[in-house]
């Protein structure tokens, strides 16, 4: 049976490239980066040139890049790095994040505000496609704010983010400026981080949504950001994030960046017609709503709500037929669950129950798609037919 | 089948890293509304109300029996296989759920609310084995689970909290004073009537005379419990819910005679099915009180091992 990938989103393809740049990294001998010797130095080499091309990337200087285990890792420092930075000279402090963040970011502001009893946690509200309210940032805005937190493109919807807007009022209602973060996770793919990213003072990106590794990712600072490491270990990464540099990671990450970059612009526009074509096809389908219509999303995702269907038994079905796809929100077990990002947008619990994300990326055809909308359309007609 | 506190993930791994090992996909199904809607939500609403439920029946007959058969109908699966410790006779093409073949495991009193074309498509692998053959054999496979402690609680609420603790978060529990209906004195006070189950004699210390006391009374609006002895508070006849009756074939005349159980891991008593102005359970035998709110499973008389049907104790 043919197998359609549709869940980039949640792990991108490995691409070949990323293993061959990686592979003399993960036999024999691999120095430590932090050592003196020979083999430490071409270890250290090749860390800092892979964080000259992710630097390129996000758009920063190379020193503003730190080496992660990951996203989630990445947007945990961000916040409770910040936040604890501001703890040591301020009576409160606030983290205001958007509704919608991926849990990555909320999870890790709301263990901030349920550890220190200064802490809390604001959230700016959404319109109905899940773009940003600024109205409701800058009602949130106060002289005990930390950290802004937006992300530059939504996981589930791939609804893009307003982050120009979002810098400006952060910047410019509080005397000094607050600083801010995306989770560009979602976003780097298909996005140019270095533009849309520059008025940002903090980039959280993953490789494996990029094709490249599980366990690596990076924080970027742009500018003057000064942060407390959650991991201090053995001060690495200018004290920012200690632990031995993964080389491999590192340089995974790096390779995928570089592919990314390379091809952004002729996989963006490939792409982009799919999703046109994807769209148009699942609109005909009685009863099916795309999420973000009216907002700029990025081109891989197509997310649709049936009001009458179960994601679990659509994921079944289409599993059944080959198409790999998601609900685009699960519980630890597995299991898909309603959405805080479509609550938010105020979509009803019975639409979200019936939640569907289709992900593409840079491999996906347009015969793939072709496949798919039509094993989707018969899939909707058999669940219709046997209820 | 798991009821949502955290031990509960660890039972989805437990389950797909067995069903890996098995061969068998493994998707993670989401019923936590309807759970919380046709189990959590009436388990508590009842004990407010002074009844005492059986939340395991109630996820069998509402979820893993209606929804878990209707989804699997609709995705196109033949049979619905579960582990329960019971088995499916099939005789001249009609179904009958009998009795596991491991009489200290057996849980046909659970599935005592299945109709027959239910029956049809169920699967019962494990209830014609003991349950240490069916440990023996999962230790010889190397699944991890072969050495799991048997699940005893009700699984949504926490082993280590408790059934009180969970109930008290959720509703006014009644205090009560305990009154020895032998005597007239109050001997005792309680915090939480509700958790007080007719028939129970854990926790009632024994009266002056020495002798032992049950729960014969649980007054929720008085807030009044009483006890008496064993012989005083026996019960002759037990009432049902007309609109719980559920027959596993064809429903049973005025005047059956059947094999009643009324607990988990009770003993079937003789009884005769009166219908009358309400429906009742006439008792061979008189027998502790049965609180409001249990199950009663018929077993037929000449075929001990076979379910006819299922009803609910009414409020007497």
């Amino acid at each position: 049976m043919s197998q359609y990938y549709f869940d980039h989103a949640a792990s991108a393809p490995r691409r070949d490239e990323v293993a061959d740049a990686m592979a003399p990294w993960q036999r024999g001998v691999v120095g430590n980066p932090s050592g003196s010797h020979r083999a430490a130095r071409d270890a250290r080499r090749a860390v800092e040139e892979a964080r000259d091309e992710v630097a390129a990337f996000v758009g920063a200087k190379p020193g503003g890049v730190i080496f992660t285990g990951g996203g989630t890792e990445s947007c945990d420092l961000a916040i409770a790095g910040v936040t604890s930075h501001h703890r040591r000279t301020h009576d409160t402090s606030e983290i205001l994040i958007s509704r919608v963040e991926h849990h990555a970011v909320s999870d890790a502001a709301e263990k901030m505000a349920r550890d220190h009893d200064d802490v809390s946690v604001g959230y700016i509200d959404v319109d109905a496609d899940g773009v940003v309210d600024l109205d409701s940032l800058m009602s949130r805005l106060s002289d005990d704010t930390a950290i802004v937190s937006v992300m530059a493109a939504n996981n589930e919807t791939g609804v893009r983010q307003p982050l120009d807007g979002v810098s400006a009022l952060s910047k410019s209602i509080i005397p000094g400026g607050v600083i801010t973060h995306t989770d560009a996770i979602a976003a780097a793919s298909w996005v140019n981080l270095a533009t849309v990213t520059a008025t940002t003072d903090m980039i959280s990106i993953c490789a494996h949504k990029i094709g490249g590794p599980v366990n690596s990712g990076a924080l970027v600072l742009r500018g003057d950001v000064t942060l407390e490491a959650v991991i201090p270990g053995g001060g690495q990464e200018r004290g920012r994030r200690g632990g031995t540099v993964d080389v491999a990671a590192a340089v995974g990450l790096a390779a995928a960046v570089r592919l990314t970059m390379n091809e952004l612009a002729d996989v963006n526009d490939r792409v982009l017609d799919l999703q046109e074509k994807l769209v148009a096809a699942v609109r005909l389908i009685p009863g099916c709503q795309v999420s973000g219509l009216g907002a700029l999303r990025v081109s891989g995702t197509v997310h649709v709500t049936f009001d009458d269907l179960a994601s679990d038994e659509l994921l079944f079905l289409l599993d059944q037929e080959g198409v790999c796809a998601s609900a685009a929100a699960s519980c630890s077990s597995g299991a898909a669950s309603p959405s805080h990002v479509l609550a938010a947008m105020g979509v009803s619990h019975e639409r979200a129950r019936g939640s569907l994300r289709l992900s593409m990326g840079a491999e996906t055809t347009e015969g793939e798609v072709d496949a798919v909308i039509a094993i989707l359309s018969g899939v909707v007609y058999r669940l219709r037919a046997e209820a | 089948m798991s009821g949502g506190v955290d031990s509960s993930v660890a039972d989805v791994d437990d389950a797909r890293r067995v069903a890996q090992m098995l061969g068998i996909d493994h998707h993670v199904f989401n019923y936590t509304e309807e759970f919380e809607r046709h189990v959590v939500a009436p388990f508590i609403e009842a004990y407010a109300a002074g009844r005492s439920p059986n939340p395991c029946i109630e996820c069998n007959r509402h979820i893993k029996f209606d929804l878990l058969f209707e989804r699997a109908a609709r995705l196109g699966f033949d049979a619905v296989a579960t582990g329960h410790h019971a088995r499916v006779m099939a005789r001249d093409g009609v179904h009958f759920l009998i009795r596991g073949a491991d009489d200290q495991k057996d849980q046909s009193y659970v599935l005592g609310y299945l109709a027959e074309n239910q029956l049809a498509t169920l699967l019962l692998p494990i209830g014609a084995m003991n349950k240490s053959d069916v440990r023996r054999h999962a230790e010889r496979l190397g699944l991890r689970t072969w050495d799991k402690p048997d699940s005893q609680d009700v699984c949504f609420i926490e082993a280590s909290k408790g059934r009180e603790v969970f109930l008290r978060q959720r509703i006014d529990l009644t205090p009560a004073v305990i009154v020895d209906a032998v005597s007239g004195e109050e001997i005792g006070a309680t915090l939480g009537a509700e958790l007080m189950t007719v028939g129970q004699r854990r926790g009632v210390l024994p009266a002056r005379d020495g002798e032992r006391r049950f729960v014969s009374k649980v007054d929720l609006h008085a807030g009044r419990v009483e006890v008496g002895r064993l012989e005083d508070i026996l019960i002759n006849e037990i009432a049902l819910d007309a609109s719980s009756l559920s027959f596993s074939h064809a429903e049973l005349v005025d005047g059956s005679a059947v094999l009643a159980q009324w607990s988990a891991h009770g003993v079937a008593q003789r009884a005769t099915l009166r219908h009358g102005a309400q429906w009742r359970l006439e008792l061979d035998v008189p027998a502790r009180p049965v609180a409001a709110g249990q199950s009663v499973v018929f077993y037929r008389l000449s075929e001990p091992t076979i379910v006819e049907g299922a009803a609910i104790v009414a409020v007497s």
